[in-house]
C-alpha cells in the first residue's frame, strides 16, 4: 500500500471517529442555514406588512382607499383615534399608522424599528404620492417601465446570502485543514513520528486535501439541498463550473492557511489567527451584509479580500448572478495559483519538526 | 479579602495578557459595532452612498424640441455632481460618447449591470418626448398606464433583482422621476400645489425622529460582549485551569472553592464593566450614540445581564467532561442564542418551532428589559415581570447544576 | 517547636476497588529532617503524600500532625503546610511575583515574596511571565509557592522528575538549606541517589506496603559490610557460574550483568581474575562500589528499583 493511500484511509478514520469534527463541519452549519434563513426570510418583504388605517374625513376616503389597495397586499386594520393608532404602533401590533384628516396625511412609524422602517416608509411615500395623483384627477405623464435582467428574477436577499455562506465554508474548511488540522498535528507531536519516515510530505497533504475536498462537496451539496427543499431558494448550478471552482478554492485557501501557519510561531495560535481573519473576511466580504452601504474605503478593502471574490464566483456557479468568463476563470485560476505557489512552501516549511 | 481581590485580579490580568481572550471579548464587540454601524448607519444617509447608473437619451434632437428628455437628463446630471468635496454625488453616471454606436452601448452597458457594476440603466427611447406631450394634451383617462407597455415608448429602467444596490437606487430613482412627473403636471397646470396632499411623518416612541441605528444597536453589542465572555470566558479558564491542573494547586492551599468563586465572578463582572465602558465610549463619541445607561433599572439589567450569563458559563462548565468538550458546546450555543433573541434581526416572523428557543433563551429577555430602559423599544414581545424572571431562573438552575456537578479537580 | 516528632501516622489505607494502593502503613516522621518515601512507580507514595496533604481522604487510618490528631487534614492545618505537587500548574500568563503574591494571600501569615524569589533563586526572573520559565524555574517556582507561608512541614512529591541534572542539583540545594532552617520535609522519589543524598530518614515503599525503614547508611548496612562487584560477562556459562558461586555469592541478571557480594574484597577479586582467565571471559564495565539503597530494594523485592 502506498503511503497516500495508507494516509488517506487513516485521515478518513479519524475524520469519522471524531464526531465533535464531523459535527462541525457537517451539520453545524446546517444549524446556521436555518437559522438564518429564517430570520432574513422576512426582510425588505412588504407584502406582508400592516397597516393601521385612521380617517377622521370622509373627503376623497374612496380614492384613498383604492390607492392603498392598489399598493400591494398589505394586512390592513382600521382605528377610532389617533391614540388608538399610536398605541398599536408602540405595541407592534401594526407595522405603521396613516392619519386621513381630509387635507394631510400623517404617517406614524415606531421610532425603534431601525431595520425595517425604511421598507414601510417606501410603501408610505408610494401612497401619499399616488394618492396625490389620483386627488386631482391626474395621471402620471412620465411612462415609466421596470425591466428586471437577469436569469433568476424576484429573489429573495437569502438566495443571494447562501452561496455567500458556501463560499464561506469552503474558506474554513481550506483554513483551518492547515492552521488547524495540521498544525494540531504538529503540536501533538503526531507530525513529529510521520517525518522521521521516509513518509513523503506530499502523501500526507494528499490525504489531507482528498477527505477535506470529499466534506467540502458533501456540504455544500447538503446546504444547497436544505435552502431549497426549506426555503425554495432557486439556484441553476453549472456543475462543471461548481467542482473546478470547489477544487481550486479549496486547495487555494488551503494555500491562504500556510501564510498563517508560517506567521505564528505556536502551533496553537495558528488555529487562533485563523478564526479571526475568517470572521473578519466574513463582514468585509459581503457574506451577510452588503457592503455595497460601507464607506468607499471599507468597500476597496472588501474588494482586496479573497472571499468577496470567491462569493460571487459561487454566486455565479449557483446561477444566481452573472459573471464575465473572464472574471470567473480568473478568480478560479488565482485561487489554484495560491496553492501550487503555497504547496510545495508548505510541504517544506509546515510539515516538519516542531522545534522545541 | 485580599485573596479574593488577589485572584480577580489574576483573572482579570490573564484576560487582557492573553491575545486569543483580548481579542474576542474586546476587539470583536468594538469591531461589530463599528461595521455595523459604517453599514447600516449609512442607508439613508446624504452624501454617503454613491450609485453607478447608466443614462441613455435616444430622444435627443438637434432640430425638434426635446424638453422632457432634456429635464430628466439635466436632473441626473446635477445629481451625478458633487455639491462640495466632502461628500459624494448619488449617482456616477455613464452616458454614451457623441458618436457612439447606441446599441452596442446599451448592450454592453446591460452586461455590466446584469455582472453588478451598474445600479440601474436607464434608457429614455425615440419618441418619448413626443409621446409626454401627447399625454399631456389629451385627455388623461385615455393615457395609457405602464401595463400597456407594447405601444408605449417608456422609459426603461433595467434593474437586477441580484443586487441590492439595484433594488435601492431603483426605488431612488422611480421617486426622482415621479417628482419630475410633478414639476412638469404643475408647469402644464394640471397639478395644483396648493391641493397637494401634504405628508407628515411622526415618530412614536421619540421626539426628535427616528432612532439612529447605533442607539438601537449599541444595547445589543453590549450584551453581546457579556455573552461571549460569560459564554466562553466562564468555561475556557474554569476548565483550562482544572485540566491544567492550576486549580489543583489551590486546593492544596488554606483557600476555599467558595472564595474562589468569589474572587473569579469579581473579576469577571469587572470585565463585563470594562467591556461596556469601551463600547460605550465608542458608542457615543465615536458615532454619536444619544442613549443614557445612568438609569437605576438599566444599571441593575446590566449586572443581571453579567450574572446571568456568567452563570450560564457555569452550567457549561458543569455539564462539559473536559474543556475542549466545553468550549465545542459553548461554540454549538453560541450563533443560536445570539442571533434568536432579536439582537441583529428581528424575530417576529420566525415560525413557531424556532420561538420556543427565543422565549427559551435569557438573552432575549435581558435585550428587550435593556432596550426598554434606554428607550429604545416601545413594545414588549413579553410581559416586564418576565423580563427578570427567566434570567433569575436561568440562574437559579446553573447554580443548581454547578454545585452539584462541577468537578473542581481532575480525576487522578 | 518542641515535639519530638512532626508527624505520625498510623494504620494509613486507601484501595481503589480491590486494589489496595496504600495498606495499612505507619511511620513517624521526626522534627527538622528530611524524610523520604522511596519506590518505584505505583508503589503507593504519591497515594500517602496526598493523604497527608488533605487532597485524598484515607478509608481508614490516623495522621497525628501538629500536635492533634486527625481523620482527615483540616483548614487550619494546612496554614502551616507547604505543599509542592508532583504535577500542576500555573496561570501561564501571570508573571512569577503576582503568582507568589496570589499564593501569599491565601494564607493567615506569609513571607515577604522578595525574600521567597531569593530563597528559590528567581530573583531574575520575577518579572517574567510563567509561559516564558523552562521546566526547572517553574519547579523552583512551585517550591516557593509551597514555602510562601514560611511552613514548619513542607511536602515534596517528585521534586526533581523531569529535571535536567543542574536543576536537580539547584532543587537539592534548596532542600537542604530548608532543613538547615528547621523545617521537616517530606518527600517521595524513585531517585536513589536523591534519597540518599539530602535523607535523614528512607522509607522504602513497594505495592502500599513500607518494606523498611531507616536512615540511608543504616539501611545499606544492614545488608551487610559487603563490597559489592560488578561486570558484565557475555556467553557465561552454567558449569563457570557455578564455579563463581563457590568462592562468593554471585547473581546474574538478564543483562548479562553479574554481582558478586563479598566481605573479602582482595581475595575475591584474585579469584575473579583467575576465573576469567581460565574460562576465556572478559570482565567488561567491572565496577567495585559499596551497597545502596536500590540494592536494598532488590534484596528485598527482588526487582530493581527503576523498572
Amino acid at each position: 500500500m502506498t503511503a497516500f493511500r495508507a494516509l488517506l484511509i487513516s485521515e478518513l478514520k479519524i475524520f469519522s471517529r471524531d464526531r465533535m469534527a464531523m459535527f462541525f463541519t457537517l451539520l453545524f452549519p446546517l444549524v446556521f442555514i436555518l437559522i438564518f434563513g429564517f430570520l432574513m426570510r422576512g426582510i425588505g418583504d412588504v407584502d406582508q406588512a400592516r397597516l393601521g388605517i385612521l380617517f377622521t374625513s370622509e373627503t376623497d376616503g374612496q380614492s384613498l382607499m383604492q390607492t392603498i389597495e392598489e399598493a400591494g397586499s398589505m394586512d390592513l386594520s382600521f382605528f377610532e383615534s389617533q391614540e388608538e393608532l399610536e398605541d398599536a404602533v408602540a405595541a407592534r401590533t401594526i407595522d405603521f399608522g396613516m392619519h386621513w384628516d381630509g387635507s394631510g396625511l400623517q404617517f406614524f412609524y415606531d421610532a425603534n424599528r431601525v431595520q425595517e422602517n425604511f421598507a414601510f416608509e417606501q410603501v408610505a411615500r408610494g401612497i401619499a404620492t399616488e394618492f396625490d395623483f389620483r386627488r386631482q384627477a391626474v395621471t402620471r405623464v412620465l411612462p415609466i417601465e421596470e425591466v428586471h435582467v437577469g436569469t433568476i428574477q424576484s429573489i429573495g436577499w437569502y438566495n443571494l446570502v447562501l452561496p455567500g455562506i458556501l463560499a464561506f465554508s469552503v474558506l474554513s474548511a481550506g483554513l483551518f485543514a492547515v492552521s488547524g488540522h495540521l498544525t494540531q498535528m504538529k503540536q501533538r507531536n503526531i507530525l513529529d513520528r510521520l517525518i522521521v519516515t521516509p513518509m513523503p510530505p506530499m502523501a500526507l497533504l494528499s490525504a489531507i486535501v482528498v477527505i477535506r475536498l470529499g466534506v467540502v462537496f458533501i456540504s455544500t451539496l447538503i446546504t444547497l439541498g436544505v435552502g431549497i427543499a426549506v426555503f425554495g431558494l432557486q439556484f441553476e448550478v453549472d456543475w462543471f463550473r461548481f467542482v473546478i471552482f470547489v477544487i481550486c478554492a479549496t486547495l487555494g485557501t488551503m494555500g491562504m492557511g500556510t501564510i498563517i501557519a508560517l506567521l505564528v510561531r505556536r502551533p496553537s495560535s495558528a488555529s487562533s489567527l485563523a478564526n479571526v481573519l475568517a470572521m473578519v473576511m466574513m463582514f468585509f466580504a459581503g457574506i451577510y451584509f452588503p457592503i455595497e452601504f460601507m464607506p468607499a474605503f471599507l468597500r476597496s478593502v472588501g474588494k482586496g479580500l479573497p472571499l468577496t471574490h470567491m462569493a460571487n464566483a459561487m454566486r455565479y456557479v449557483t446561477g444566481v448572478i452573472e459573471m464575465s468568463e473572464l472574471e470567473f476563470w480568473a478568480i478560479t485560476f488565482s485561487l489554484l495559483g495560491f496553492a501550487i505557489v503555497l504547496f510545495p512552501v508548505l510541504a517544506r516549511y509546515v510539515v516538519r519538526p516542531l522545534r522545541r | 479579602m485580599k485573596d479574593i481581590l488577589l485572584i480577580a485580579r489574576a483573572h482579570i490580568a490573564t484576560a487582557v495578557r492573553e491575545r486569543v481572550t483580548l481579542f474576542w471579548f474586546l476587539i470583536f464587540p468594538v469591531f461589530l459595532l463599528t461595521i455595523l454601524t459604517l453599514i447600516f448607519g449609512q442607508i439613508g444617509e446624504e452624501g454617503e452612498i454613491s450609485f453607478d447608473i447608466t443614462l441613455l437619451n435616444r430622444d435627443r434632437s438637434p432640430s425638434a424640441e426635446t424638453p422632457f428628455s432634456d429635464m430628466i437628463e439635466s436632473v441626473f446630471r446635477e445629481l451625478a455632481t458633487a455639491q462640495d468635496e466632502a461628500t459624494q454625488p448619488l449617482f456616477v453616471l455613464h452616458t454614451p460618447e457623441e458618436d457612439a454606436d447606441l446599441e452596442g452601448f446599451l448592450e454592453s452597458e446591460l452586461t455590466e449591470l446584469r455582472r453588478g457594476r451598474r445600479a440601474a440603466v436607464l434608457v429614455i427611447p425615440e419618441g418619448f418626448n413626443d409621446t409626454v406631450m401627447g399625454s399631456l394634451i389629451e385627455d388623461s383617462a385615455e393615457i395609457a398606464t405602464s401595463s400597456e407597455v407594447g405601444e408605449i415608448d417608456s422609459l426603461r429602467i433595467f434593474m437586477s433583482d441580484t443586487s441590492v444596490s439595484s433594488e435601492y437606487a431603483t426605488q431612488i430613482i422611480q421617486q426622482i422621476l415621479t417628482e419630475i412627473d410633478r414639476r412638469i403636471l404643475i408647469q402644464s397646470g394640471r397639478f395644483s400645489p396648493d391641493r397637494a396632499v401634504s405628508s407628515e411623518t411622526h415618530w412614536i416612541g421619540r421626539q426628535d425622529g427616528e432612532t439612529p441605528y447605533v442607539d438601537y444597536v449599541l444595547p445589543g453589542i453590549i450584551l453581546m460582549g457579556f455573552f461571549m465572555n460569560g459564554l466562553f470566558g466562564v468555561p475556557g479558564t474554569i476548565l483550562f485551569s482544572r485540566d491544567r491542573k492550576v486549580l489543583r494547586r489551590y486546593w492544596v492551599t488554606p483557600l476555599s472553592v467558595l472564595r474562589y468563586l468569589a474572587g473569579f465572578g469579581l473579576g469577571h463582572l469587572t470585565l463585563c464593566g470594562l467591556q461596556f465602558s469601551l463600547l460605550f465610549l465608542l458608542g457615543v463619541y465615536a458615532f454619536g450614540a444619544t442613549i443614557n445607561f445612568a438609569a437605576l433599572d438599566t444599571v441593575l439589567l446590566l449586572v443581571l445581564a453579567a450574572v446571568t450569563f456568567m452563570a450560564f458559563g457555569f452550567l457549561i462548565a458543569s455539564l462539559a467532561k473536559t474543556a475542549n468538550a466545553g468550549m465545542a458546546t459553548a461554540n454549538i450555543l453560541n450563533i443560536p442564542m445570539m442571533f434568536l433573541s432579536g439582537m441583529f434581526f428581528p424575530t417576529s416572523g420566525l415560525p413557531a418551532f424556532i420561538m420556543v428557543i427565543v422565549y427559551a433563551n435569557p438573552v432575549s429577555y435581558l435585550l428587550e428589559g435593556l432596550r426598554r430602559s434606554v428607550g429604545v423599544q416601545n413594545s414588549t414581545i413579553m410581559p416586564s415581570i418576565w423580563i427578570v424572571i427567566v434570567p433569575l431562573l436561568w440562574i437559579l438552575l446553573s447554580s443548581l447544576v454547578t454545585s452539584r456537578r462541577l468537578k473542581w479537580d481532575v480525576e487522578r | 517547636m518542641t515535639d519530638a516528632f512532626m508527624m505520625k501516622v498510623s494504620r494509613l489505607t486507601k484501595h481503589y476497588g480491590e486494589t489496595r494502593a496504600v495498606d495499612g502503613i505507619s511511620f513517624t516522621v521526626p522534627n527538622a529532617s528530611v524524610f523520604t518515601i522511596l519506590g518505584p512507580n505505583g508503589a503507593g507514595k504519591t497515594t500517602t503524600l496526598e493523604m497527608l496533604e488533605g487532597i485524598r481522604e484515607p478509608d481508614s487510618g490516623e495522621i497525628e500532625i501538629f500536635g492533634a490528631r486527625l481523620k482527615r487534614v483540616t483548614r487550619p492545618v494546612k496554614q502551616r503546610m507547604g505543599v509542592l505537587l508532583q504535577d500542576g500548574g500555573f496561570e501561564p500568563y501571570l508573571k512569577v511575583h503576582e503568582i507568589l503574591r496570589l499564593f501569599s494571600s491565601f494564607f493567615q501569615n506569609s513571607l515577604p515574596v522578595d525574600d521567597v524569589l531569593e530563597w528559590v533563586a528567581l530573583s531574575e526572573k520575577s518579572k517574567a511571565l510563567v509561559r516564558t520559565l523552562s521546566g526547572g524555574q517553574k519547579q523552583r517556582l512551585a517550591i516557593g509557592a509551597a514555602l510562601i507561608n514560611d511552613p514548619d512541614l513542607v511536602f515534596l512529591d517528585e521534586p526533581t522528575t523531569g529535571l535536567d541534572p543542574q536543576a536537580r542539583r539547584n532543587i537539592w540545594d534548596i532542600v537542604s538549606g530548608l532543613r538547615a532552617r528547621g523545617k521537616t520535609i517530606i518527600l517521595t522519589t524513585h531517585y536513589m541517589e536523591e534519597a540518599e543524598a539530602l535523607s535523614d530518614e528512607v522509607c522504602i515503599m513497594d505495592y502500599g506496603k513500607i518494606i523498611a525503614q531507616g536512615a540511608p547508611k543504616t539501611l545499606t548496612g544492614d545488608l551487610g559490610e559487603e563490597t559489592l562487584i560488578e561486570f558484565h560477562g557475555e556467553n557465561v556459562s552454567t558449569q563457570a557460574m557455578d564455579q563463581l558461586q563457590r568462592c562468593c555469592k554471585a547473581t546474574r541478571s538478564d543483562q548479562m550483568m553479574i554481582t558478586l557480594e563479598t566481605e573479602h574484597l582482595t581475595e575475591t577479586m584474585e579469584s575473579l581474575f583467575a576465573w576469567s582467565r581460565e574460562h576465556d571471559i572478559k570482565l567488561r564495565d567491572l565496577t567495585v562500589r559499596q551497597p545502596n539503597l536500590e540494592d536494598v530494594f532488590l534484596t528485598l523485592t527482588g526487582r530493581r528499583l527503576r523498572g
